[in-house]
């Protein structure tokens, strides 16, 4: 149950992680106005908050796997 | 800097924050309150600032700044302040026909359906070929410009539809409205950035 907690966790801060660097990403793009920030934006910003988006569900789904049935 | 996005970017600052409690104390999501706020600001706060982000861009991507931020563009951006009535992009912008503000979209975009986001797809085009490519050099428009987007503003105004040049031949409305004769390249209205022959004219003095 512990080893359940600790990876639930473990992926709750990747997830925290890949979304922070992803909103400082898209504030970065937004004060700087040139149009390879729009890019920016969209590839890097929007793919590691995604990916973060992802890692919190993933995280959701495999905590219900990993809890033991009683 | 634009209220929203003073609001959006403190939106992004407190979704920063609160993601930062819970990396730095990922246990408080053991409790049913720590579930919700997981839910709240792992996902739902993210998806927000992404979705007001890129609509954000996507508003400030219309901008006449942000057109002539590339370099490429420098000397389109300048043949809007040459002071002669019969350059047609410099009549529009300091004559306020088109938004100052988005003075490239406006004309430029496309007044069909899905014009704005071919027009977008168009400007993915121009950044790639700005940062990755070389620029055509004299820069051309990808078709031959439609009537279309001259009569999105221009049908229906008294000054196109009444004025002596249009009227004098009856066939020449007709032919405008139906795109057979070009606003642009059939010798009436031709003059329109001409930015490769800016070294001879004079600019306007209330150019900033």
């Amino acid at each position: 149950m512990k080893a359940a907690i600790g990876g639930l966790e473990k992926r709750l801060r990747l997830a925290g992680m890949l979304l922070i660097i992803g909103l400082l990403v898209e504030a970065i793009c937004l004060l700087w106005a040139r149009p390879l920030a729009f890019i920016l934006l969209v590839c890097a910003g929007g793919l590691l908050c995604a990916a973060g988006i992802v890692v919190f569900l993933y995280s959701l789904v495999s905590a219900g796997e990993e809890t033991p049935k009683r | 800097m634009h209220v929203p996005t003073i609001l959006l970017l403190s939106l992004i600052v407190l979704s920063a924050v609160l993601i930062g409690v819970l990396v730095a104390r990922p246990s408080v999501t053991a409790t049913r309150g720590g579930k919700i706020l997981a839910f709240l600001v792992l996902f739902l706060l993210p998806s927000l600032c992404m979705t007001m982000g890129v609509s954000s861009e996507l508003e400030r991507s219309k901008s006449t700044e942000f057109c002539l931020s590339c370099h490429t563009m420098a000397s389109h951006g300048r043949s809007l302040y040459v002071d002669d009535p019969a350059y047609l992009a410099a009549a529009h912008f300091q004559n306020h026909r088109v938004p100052a503000d988005q003075a490239c979209y406006t004309c430029h975009t496309n007044y069909a359906m899905f014009g704005g986001f071919r027009a977008k797809f168009n400007g993915l085009h121009h950044v790639y070929v700005q940062y990755f490519g070389k620029p055509r050099d004299p820069i051309r428009v990808y078709d031959p410009y439609n009537n279309r987007e001259c009569l999105h503003c221009h049908l229906g105004a008294r000054s196109f539809e009444e004025g002596a040049v249009h009227t004098a031949d009856p066939d020449l409305l007709p032919a405008v409205k139906a795109n057979k004769m070009s606003c642009l390249s059939s010798g009436c209205h031709d003059v329109v950035h001409n930015a490769d022959q800016l070294s001879n004219v004079k600019f306007w003095k209330g150019a900033k």
